[in-house]
């Protein structure tokens, strides 16, 4: 059965490629004009930035100053394009202390997150009394400047030998992490349903089991996110690499740029400076480009709440 | 005051090659309070955002009064709407809810204050002008949506099923005062909603949509009495009308073994044999068994006003698709003695019978 | 809850108290790691505060508020406090007037999600890398000037000693505010992003402007998060380190102090590398930074606390 409409069955049109949009926002205000474009050129000067940035890690220190935007040439005449990133990699210490770097922070981060899951599962979901209280406990250590417990740390760990030790090092990040750490996995934990726990319990899992087999893979979205995000936090760490290591061998990249600052700017290197930071920032950006979303929504996620 | 026009509107959304609303002439006159009512999806929203200016109109154009609407910003369309979840904002009173649209329009604070309190009177809002919204019954909320757009005092009210978020018997009592307040205030209205009680009981008039495409418009009696097509016959009224899909073989057409005369203006406006017979359940006369139609009843709906039977007719009449036929709902006086498996004969009563094509769905002419 | 426990009965009892011996394994590494790494330090600075103590092979004599009064009348430490409040409260004014005026025209922006990408990226580059950066950007080398004086030159301005002492917070506020800011703009918009479109719909209809949308709908009905990143700005700014050593310093040790934070003034006065350090005085200005912080944090509660609000 069809219904009387000649139009359609007649001649289907073609639908405009565009609809049209409600007249009151396309009626733009000088001001709503004004905003718009001043969000784009905030825009458009961060990626010209991020271009600057990669353009010149591959220019002299004269294309550099003098010719800001343009592509860069002498390097690439000379045949060596990557001249300042092995500049920065060999001659600065930045290819160990990338190894470093790689290394330190995915054992960090792993153990940061097999510490905190428990603790966040714990402070959530074992129906302790006091669990609030102690999970704010925690949480206020996110508030704590670095600067107020790295005189005592530094102190104390010296007197067992772990300064300029890259496994002190890992202590020192491992535990200051700990606050953000819980916090964030508290609210996955908290988001979890009950129905499933129960019906484990019902069934005479233990609880730890039921810890490992089923809370621990639902949660494993939020796993992942504190891994991503303490990664990011302690690849560009600085302070605490600043006090802790103070001998080459265990520099960290941050710890290794901010070395190589005064060295670099006294002999006019700035190529190798900034291929310097972009050894640091790439990396990042790479993480971002693969996992914006996840990293966004982590970051903020608190906040929201 | 002022009428409201729509001129071949037309709205697409991004990504769908068919249009939500397609065409549509719809003239509403001053006062008139139009219901616009058709199942989910069919564009009913669609229509009364063109007309509040919060969707585009891709061609065509809408009217109020002489004035062409279509490229105006809703706030210069003198225009109220009250959403279908009222839209009230939840850190405001109730009375700065009511007063919002006349502070952003920079009434003096005393005038404003009046304007509130008098829609509040209206109301029944009074004792609640300092309340926020979360802490106001479903049905005290709906009124704070239309002391909303009465304090506007605008042309057109726009309301998109400002009743379906209420329990059914609330919903029962506000639609008499809606409707009763529109016709005290006067105001245009374009009332949107998908039950047909509502449409049928609120409205001046009523325009049935479907996939975006304006079936027919006429009062509710004019809809009940005379649906347009297919689709309006078995969307109005409840229980829905009998379609009897059956041929059309000389002057008459075959149900159940009875012949339904057909008009020469009908017989000449059909398009082929195939043609569906309407009768609501209240157009059967119900007669012994052995005359009209023979049945048996199925199933007994005893509502203690009314009594429904479904029955089917022992000779079933060939269907052109060759399907078995649908049972036929007939209205008998309630607490009927009427027993399932009793068999019994129908009519038509006179002047009950809706012919339709079937291939086009178009009613035939008397 | 109430009533979700019924089903299991006595079964569940019995699996509660199994559960509750899970908590101390659960909990204790992480809480043994918080107090002997964060609590305990805290403690201690707070202690060695009222001490007069120059590090290893001194021993910590006790001064009472000694430290404290050296504090106020040292020059190093007013800068570091004003320019930490300078930071705290301009960058802060700055950054989120400059979310607030996003949030107003991103929400009915074409390409919004991809403009909050791009803005957050800095977010997640180290601030020494990002401390760099500016400095080259910014350097003043008559001939060779770095790009911002470039630009400047080039439009026929004169350039600007940007990095010189007298300029150079203004100009770290600059970089923090265009830094930080897509992080509170991505906050603030999932905030925005939350309120039902129909309201905005409704203030179309009365007719109001972008600024009276954002007055009366945006800003009450995000006030919630504005006051919870209005706390994260407050620490995060506190703690201001990096970025101002290395644009105002020549690198390796401390830039002149009228650009010192008190991050700059603690990191100077205990591992800076110029004369024998002062950890006394220095866990003195740490103590002065919780202070900072907690004052802060407790009156921006304060003064952003309201009813909450359902939608
Ligand atoms: N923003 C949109 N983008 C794309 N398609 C839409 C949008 N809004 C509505 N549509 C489509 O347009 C058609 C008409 O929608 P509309 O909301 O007008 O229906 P309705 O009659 O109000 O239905 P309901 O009774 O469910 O409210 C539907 O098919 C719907 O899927
Ligand atoms: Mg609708």
């Amino acid at each position: 059965m069809s219904t009387v409409d000649s139009r359609v069955s007649v001649a289907p049109r073609k639908p405009p490629r565009k609809p049209k949009p409600a007249p009151g926002s396309r009626g733009l205000s000088p001001l709503r004009v004004l905003g718009m474009a001043f969000v784009w050129l905030f825009t458009a000067v961060n990626l010209l930035v991020l271009y600057w940035l990669v353009s010149a890690a591959f220019k002299t220190p004269i294309e550099i100053f003098t010719k800001p935007f343009a592509l860069p040439a002498h390097w690439f005449e000379r045949g060596d394009p990557f001249r300042n990133f092995a500049y920065a990699w060999d001659n600065a210490g930045f290819g160990r202390a990338f190894l470093v770097t790689v290394v330190l922070v995915a054992v960090s981060s792993v153990v940061i997150v097999l510490v905190s899951a428990p603790a966040a599962y714990a402070l959530t979901r074992l129906g302790a009394r006091g669990a609030d209280g102690m999970t704010n406990f925690v949480a206020i250590g996110m508030g704590v400047p670095f600067q107020t417990v790295v005189i005592p740390l530094f102190i104390g760990m010296a007197e067992v030998n772990l300064t300029n030790d890259l496994f002190g090092m890992f202590l020192v990040y491992v535990a200051l992490s700990l606050p953000f750490t819980v916090f964030l996995l508290t609210g996955f934990f908290k988001s979890l349903p009950d129905e499933l726990e129960e019906a484990a319990a019902l069934d005479g899992a233990s609880p730890l089991r039921t810890f490992r087999t089923i809370m621990l893979p639902l949660a494993r979205g939020g796993l992942v996110t504190a891994l991503i995000l303490n990664a990011i936090g302690l690849w560009n760490e600085t302070l605490l690499a600043i006090v802790f290591l103070n001998e080459n061998a265990n520099f960290t990249l941050a710890r290794a740029l901010f070395a190589f600052n005064s060295a670099a700017s006294y002999q006019s290197e700035y190529g190798g400076l900034i291929a310097g930071v972009a050894i640091v920032v790439l990396p990042m950006l790479v993480l971002y480009l693969l996992l914006a979303r996840r990293i966004i929504t982590g970051l903020t996620l608190g906040a929201g709440k | 005051m002022a009428t409201v026009t729509f001129d071949g509107a037309t709205r697409y959304y991004a990504g769908s090659p068919v249009p939500a609303v397609d065409g549509l002439d719809l003239a509403v006159a001053d006062g008139e309070f139009l219901v616009l009512v058709g199942p989910s999806g069919c564009g009913k929203s669609t229509t009364l955002r063109m007309l509040a200016g919060l969707e585009g109109v891709d061609d065509g154009a809408i009217r109020i009064g002489e004035r062409d609407v279509t490229d105006l910003p809703p706030k210069d369309r003198d225009i109220a709407m009250v959403f279908q979840n009222y839209a009230l904002y939840p850190h405001m009173t109730v009375a700065d809810n009511i007063g919002f649209h006349l502070k952003i329009a920079k009434m003096p604070k005393a005038e404003r204050a009046a304007r509130v309190r008098e829609a509040a009177a209206l109301l029944d809002l009074e004792p609640y002008l300092d309340r926020k919204p979360a802490k106001l019954s479903g049905g005290q909320r709906q009124r704070v949506a239309m002391g909303r757009a009465i304090v506007r005092r605008p042309q057109v009210f726009c309301m998109d099923e400002p009743l379906s978020n209420l329990d059914a018997k609330l919903r029962v009592q506000t639609r008499a005062q809606i409707a009763s307040l529109q016709r005290r205030l006067g105001v245009t209205t374009i009332y949107v909603t998908h039950d047909q009680v509502e449409a049928m009981t609120m409205g001046d008039r009523v325009a049935v949509l479907k996939d975006g495409v304006l079936q027919q418009c006429d009062t509710p009696i004019g809809l009940f009495g005379r649906p347009a097509n297919l689709f309006v016959a078995g969307f109005i009224g409840s229980p829905a009308m009998n379609l009897i899909p059956t041929r059309a073989s000389g002057e008459s057409a075959d149900v159940g073994g009875t012949p339904i005369p057909l008009s020469p203006a009908a017989r000449a406006a059909l398009t082929s044999e195939n043609i569906v017979v309407g009768i609501r359940p209240e157009g059967w006369r119900t007669l012994p068994a052995g005359d009209g139609v023979t049945a048996t009843i199925e199933a007994v709906e005893e509502l203690g006003s009314d009594q429904y039977l479904y029955c089917s007719a022992d000779t079933p009449h060939l269907t052109p698709d060759g399907t078995a036929p649908q049972p036929i709902a007939v209205r008998a006086p309630g607490m009927s003695p009427w027993r399932r498996g009793d068999k019994l004969g129908l009519a038509p009563q006179p002047g009950a019978v809706h012919l339709f094509d079937a291939e086009t769905g178009a009613r035939l002419p008397d | 809850m109430p009533g979700s426990t019924d089903v299991g009965g006595r079964a569940s009892g019995a699996h509660l108290v199994r559960k509750k011996r899970l908590f101390f394994p659960f909990f204790l590494p992480a809480v043994t790691l918080y107090v002997v790494f964060l609590v305990v330090p805290t403690l201690a600075t707070v202690a060695l505060g009222f001490t007069s103590w120059a590090g290893a092979g001194d021993t910590p004599e006790f001064t009472g508020f000694a430290n404290y009064v050296e504090l106020l009348s040292s020059d190093a430490f007013r800068y570091s406090f004003l320019n930490t409040l300078l930071y705290i409260v301009a960058g802060g004014v700055g950054t989120f007037l400059l979310a607030f005026l996003f949030t107003m025209v991103l929400r009915d922006m074409r390409g919004g999600k991809l403009i909050r990408a791009i803005l957050f990226f800095p977010n997640i580059v180290a601030p020494v890398a990002l401390g760099m950066f500016f400095s080259i950007v910014l350097i003043y080398r008559p001939n060779r000037q770095g790009l911002a004086n470039h630009l400047l030159e080039s439009v026929g301005l004169d350039a600007v000693k940007f990095l010189q002492a007298e300029n150079v917070t203004w100009v770290v506020t600059g970089c923090l505010i265009w830094a930080s800011s897509g992080f509170y703009i991505t906050i603030l918009m999932a905030a925005v992003d939350r309120i039902p479109p129909y309201l905005y719909e409704d203030a179309d209809i009365a007719g109001a402007t972008p600024w009276q949308k954002f007055r009366h709908v945006t800003l009450p009905l995000t006030w919630d998060v504005i006051g919870v990143a209005g706390v994260l700005w407050t620490i995060g700014a506190v703690k201001i380190f990096e970025l101002v050593f290395v644009l105002a310093g020549p690198g390796t040790y401390s830039p002149p102090i009228r650009a010192w934070t008190l991050g700059v003034y603690v990191f100077d006065r205990s591992f800076g590398t110029q004369g024998t350090p002062e950890y006394g005085m220095a866990c003195a200005a740490a103590v002065v930074m919780i202070l900072l912080v907690s004052v802060l944090v407790v009156l921006l509660r304060r003064l952003m606390r309201r009813d909450t609000i359902q939608f």
